[in-house]
Formats: C-alpha cells, sequence, structure tokens
C-alpha cells in the first residue's frame, strides 16, 4: 500500500457516489421521508367507519402534518375501528375535546385524519382518546344526500308491481331508483324490450307503504346531475283511482339524450321526441 | 471446459450453453476466496466497468427520466392528474426502467469490453500461460472482473434512478410548471421503501449485474481463440444479456411484487 493507484481513489469516489445516489432514494423519494421524527406520543380514536384509512396515513391539523396512524383494528366488542394516532411530541398542545375527523384529500387522494380543536382547557396526553369523531364521508352517501334519498328503498313492508312503457328508456337498468318528489319509493325490476310494440317495457317495484298514487300519474326518466345514474320518476297526477299490482302506466316521459337536448337548445325542434318536450323541461329544473 | 461446437440441435445446443454458463458461476464461486489476494485486481476492474460507465449511465438516466416527466405530463393532463407526475415517473423508473435499461447499457458499455479483452487474452495465449505460471486464470482474470460488475450494477442504477428523479424534475417543475412541493409530496405518499426501492433498484440490479457479468466473462473464456471468435463472443454477449435481463425482469417481478 505503500503507492496509491490513480484508479483507487477514482474507484472510491464512484462507490460514495453510488451508495450517496442509494440513500437519496431511499430517504428522499419514499415514504421513509414522511415517516415522524424524534418522539411522538400515543393517542386513540373510535371511529364509525374508516373508509379508506389505511397505516401510516397522516394526521393533519390545520392541514399541516403533526403525525401518522400508527395502527388501526376494529373493536372486538363494538363495531368501532380503534385509531392509533401518533402525534409528534412538539404538538402537545392539542385540547382533548378536539374532533378527529377522517378527510380526503382531494377527490380522488389519499383518506387522511384531520383534528379540529376544541375549547377545552386540558390538553390530551399518551395514551388518551379523543371522544369526538366524524368517521369517514362515503362518496356514495355524500352523493345521495345532494340527490335527495340515495339508492333503492329498503324493502321492508313488501312491493306491488307496476308497469310503464318507454320509447327510450336512455342508460336506466334494473335496481335503478324509483322517486316520487325526490324520495326512492322503490326500485326498478327489469327493462325489457317490447318484441311487438318495439318500445320499452319497464315493471317498477314500489313499496307497499306507497299505495295512494293515482293512476293518471305519469312516469319519467330523469338523470341524476349531469353524469349520474338514472332513475325513474313519478309525478303525481289527480285521479281518484290508485294504481295497483299489475296496472301499467299511460303517461310516460322517455330518457332525454343529452345530445337531443343539446340539440334543441341549439336548434329548436331538431329530432322532436314522440311525447312533448316541454313537459319534462319544469319539472326537471325543479328538481335539481 | 470444453466449447460445445457440435451443430446439432438448437436446443441441447443452448441447453448445454447454459449447463455450461452455471457450472462456470460455480467455479467462480469457489475461487472466490483465493482471488481476494488479488483485491486490488478487483478495485482496478470495478474502476473500468464502474466508475468508467458513470457518465453513459447519468447521462441516459437523465434523458429518461425528462422523456417519462414529459409524456407522462402530457397523459395525466388529460385527467387533470398532472400533480401525480412525479409519483408516477419514480415508480416507473424504481421499479423498471432503472434497473432494466442500466444493465442493457451495462452490457453494452462494460459486459462487451470484458468479453473482448479475455476473449483476446485467449486468443493471445495469455491465459495458458498464466495457466503455466501455475496462476489461476479463474481466481487472476475472471473473478475480479465478475465480482466487479456485481457491484457496480447496484451502484451505477443507484446513480441512474438519482438521475431520472432529478430529469422527471427537471421537466415537471421547472419547465412544465407543476408545483415543486406536490411533485415531491406525491412522490414521497406513495414510493415504498421497500417495494420500490430495494424490491426493484437493489434486488433486480444485483441479480441483472451477476447475469450480464456471469454472461461477459463466460463468453470470453470459452470464446474460440481466433479474432473471428472474440468479434461472435462480444455479439453473443450483447445478445444473450438483453434476452436473459428482459426475461428475469419479468420473473423477478412476478416474485417480487
Amino acid at each position: 500500500m505503500s503507492q496509491r493507484p490513480s484508479y483507487a481513489v477514482g474507484t472510491g469516489l464512484f462507490i460514495v457516489l453510488g451508495f450517496a445516489a442509494l440513500g437519496y432514494l431511499a430517504t428522499q423519494t419514499t415514504s421513509v421521508a414522511n415517516s415522524s421524527r424524534g418522539p411522538s406520543y400515543t393517542v386513540q380514536a373510535h371511529f364509525a367507519n374508516i373508509g379508506q384509512l389505511k397505516e401510516r396515513a397522516p394526521v393533519k391539523v390545520a392541514g399541516v402534518r403533526i403525525g401518522q396512524v400508527q395502527s388501526i383494528m376494529l373493536d372486538p366488542s363494538r363495531e368501532t375501528a380503534d385509531v392509533k394516532l401518533a402525534i409528534d411530541q412538539r404538538y402537545n398542545q392539542i385540547p382533548n375535546d378536539s374532533v378527529a375527523t377522517i378527510f380526503t384529500s382531494g377527490l380522488l387522494g389519499d383518506q387522511y385524519v384531520g383534528i379540529q380543536y376544541g375549547n377545552s382547557k386540558k390538553t390530551v396526553a399518551d395514551g388518551d382518546t379523543l371522544a369526538l369523531t366524524r368517521p369517514a364521508q362515503q362518496l356514495e352517501e355524500m352523493l345521495g344526500r345532494f340527490f335527495g334519498a340515495g339508492g333503492a328503498a329498503d324493502n321492508l313492508s313488501g312491493s306491488y308491481l307496476v308497469k310503464a312503457r318507454f320509447t327510450n328508456v336512455g342508460a336506466l337498468s334494473a335496481g335503478a331508483p324509483v322517486k316520487m318528489a325526490g324520495v326512492a319509493i322503490g326500485s326498478v325490476q327489469s327493462v325489457k324490450a317490447d318484441p311487438v310494440k318495439l318500445d320499452a317495457e319497464v315493471t317498477l317495484s314500489i313499496d307497499k307503504r306507497y299505495d295512494q298514487i293515482p293512476d293518471d300519474s305519469a312516469a319519467a326518466v330523469f338523470t341524476s346531475g349531469l353524469i349520474g345514474t338514472q332513475f325513474v320518476a313519478i309525478q303525481p297526477g289527480g285521479s281518484p283511482d290508485m294504481l295497483k299490482n299489475g296496472d301499467e302506466m299511460v303517461l310516460t316521459q322517455s330518457a332525454l339524450q343529452i345530445e337531443d337536448l343539446i340539440g334543441k337548445f341549439l336548434v329548436s325542434g331538431s329530432s322532436s321526441d314522440k311525447k312533448s318536450p316541454d313537459a319534462g323541461k319544469p319539472d326537471a329544473g325543479s328538481k335539481h | 471446459m470444453s466449447v460445445p461446437m457440435s451443430r446439432d440441435n438448437i436446443v441441447l445446443r443452448s441447453l448445454s450453453q447454459i449447463g455450461d454458463c452455471g457450472l462456470f458461476l460455480l467455479r467462480i464461486l469457489a475461487s472466490v476466496p483465493r482471488s481476494l489476494r488479488h483485491l486490488r485486481e478487483t478495485v482496478r476492474q470495478l474502476w473500468f466497468v464502474g466508475a468508467m460507465s458513470l457518465i453513459i449511465i447519468m447521462v441516459c438516466g437523465l434523458f429518461v427520466g425528462m422523456v417519462l416527466g414529459l409524456q407522462l405530463y402530457d397523459v395525466l393532463s388529460i385527467f387533470g392528474g398532472t400533480s401525480a407526475t412525479g409519483t408516477v415517473v419514480a415508480i416507473a423508473i424504481y421499479r423498471e426502467l432503472g434497473p432494466v435499461v442500466t444493465a442493457l447499457l451495462f452490457a453494452g458499455r462494460a459486459g462487451t469490453s470484458v468479453t473482448a479483452e479475455i476473449g483476446l487474452m485467449r486468443a493471445t495465449d495469455q491465459i495458458a500461460a498464466m495457466e503455466m505460471m501455475a496462476v489461476d486464470p479463474i481466481a487472476y482474470v475472471i473473478v475480479p472482473r465478475f465480482l466487479a460488475g456485481v457491484i457496480a450494477m447496484p451502484l451505477l442504477c443507484c446513480v441512474f434512478c438519482a438521475l431520472g428523479i432529478f430529469g422527471g424534475h427537471l421537466v415537471g417543475v421547472s419547465w412544465l410548471g407543476i408545483d415543486n412541493g406536490t411533485f415531491w409530496s406525491n412522490m414521497t405518499a406513495t414510493v415504498d421503501l421497500v417495494k420500490d426501492v430495494i424490491n426493484g433498484v437493489l434486488w433486480k440490479s444485483v441479480v441483472f449485474g451477476t447475469v450480464v457479468s456471469l454472461i461477459a466473462v463466460f463468453q470470453g473464456y470459452t470464446t474460440p481463440p481466433t479474432s473471428e471468435g472474440v468479434a461472435y463472443a462480444t455479439t453473443r454477449t450483447v445478445v444473450a444479456s438483453s434476452i436473459a435481463i428482459l426475461a428475469l425482469d419479468f420473473v423477478l417481478t412476478a416474485f417480487l411484487m
């Protein structure tokens, strides 16, 4: 080792550079960069529903990361998720009446635990439990709430079947809700094409509780929102006779195709439906 | 070691090549303790196959990262998801492009020169001369080159990946205007240390380095001692390495997933 070959230094530099690159990749570009450093304390929270929350998901206050989810377990005795949060020791001033909520970052992003401070003078300590929690908001539930009662009505008290014929059902499929005044009262049982009359025969299964629907009511295929699923809306008529099992609804309004609507809007009456196109518009407007 | 030159079945010939290659690997591994006396030779080979390949690896890594950033930004902007560019660049480079492209470049840059060097030693009877002087050519010539390749490949791959990330950052953030914080935070939120860096970058590159080095020294050592033979051996190194890298990449991915 008396004389050092010229390549030895270069080789050493190369090895150091390689390991430096590995260290950089491992610590700066992976989730290791997010893992909390330094001491932390553990707080528990019980959620009714954690949605897609995962271990090591961030815990945030005012959008700032203060820790991470340490573990998620189902409480064996109750139907709640037991979530342990590891919070950085620096943030030890969290009031013990703070609310832990599961949020979603963006529309499609990952979920995280957000803590909103309460007003209590006492702060949470290691091992404490945040009693006030809000579960993860399921997108389906929110949309359902937004567009009126979501999904099909429960079918506990039995149902009766009513037929309706449409010249065009759009994308209506079996299982779609049947709504009256925006509230689900049943579901579509089947959608079939009639080989003779060349139209669509839709069978509606309506809850027995709603047996006071006049038999001259109109059925229309609507779309919830711009890109939502389609449903059948029933607009009550004025007849003293009520719909019974096996009846057929005479007045129907077919699904409005967005192409038709745009066409009508641009050039009035470019492709007119069999039914009057004006009939649906005020209703559709008032519904949403 | 017999060189299988019989012109029978191509399947039998390839099988016997693979078998010879495996036996050769065992001979190399058996000679590793003896070659530790020639540690300086290993360092010198590490300089040749590793440090001298740095420039091409760095330039290629930079451009691969840049083109990934550009393409992904273009596609992701259709879905309004350009903030995921950093994540996808990192995952694509760590899991596939880093190890595979580095290994292909390594086979072309270092594997061929190792094959040609050993082949010429064989053609000019240097290897026979070593055997005459009771110097084990496996321990003195083959093992240092093999070890150098195995060590250099993961290091080169890490450099490639780092430059790739830098290239993606350069295009995505500096040129196309993705937010710097978004770029990094999305990346660190998704990229996993074990799944992406250790399984992707390290494991794959160690396996590829072993395979490319083995093919290079085997082809050089078993080359027919003619100038034509050396030319063939060099070509075969690149062809066999490329096939082995891409096939093993699939197998490794399936196992490491």
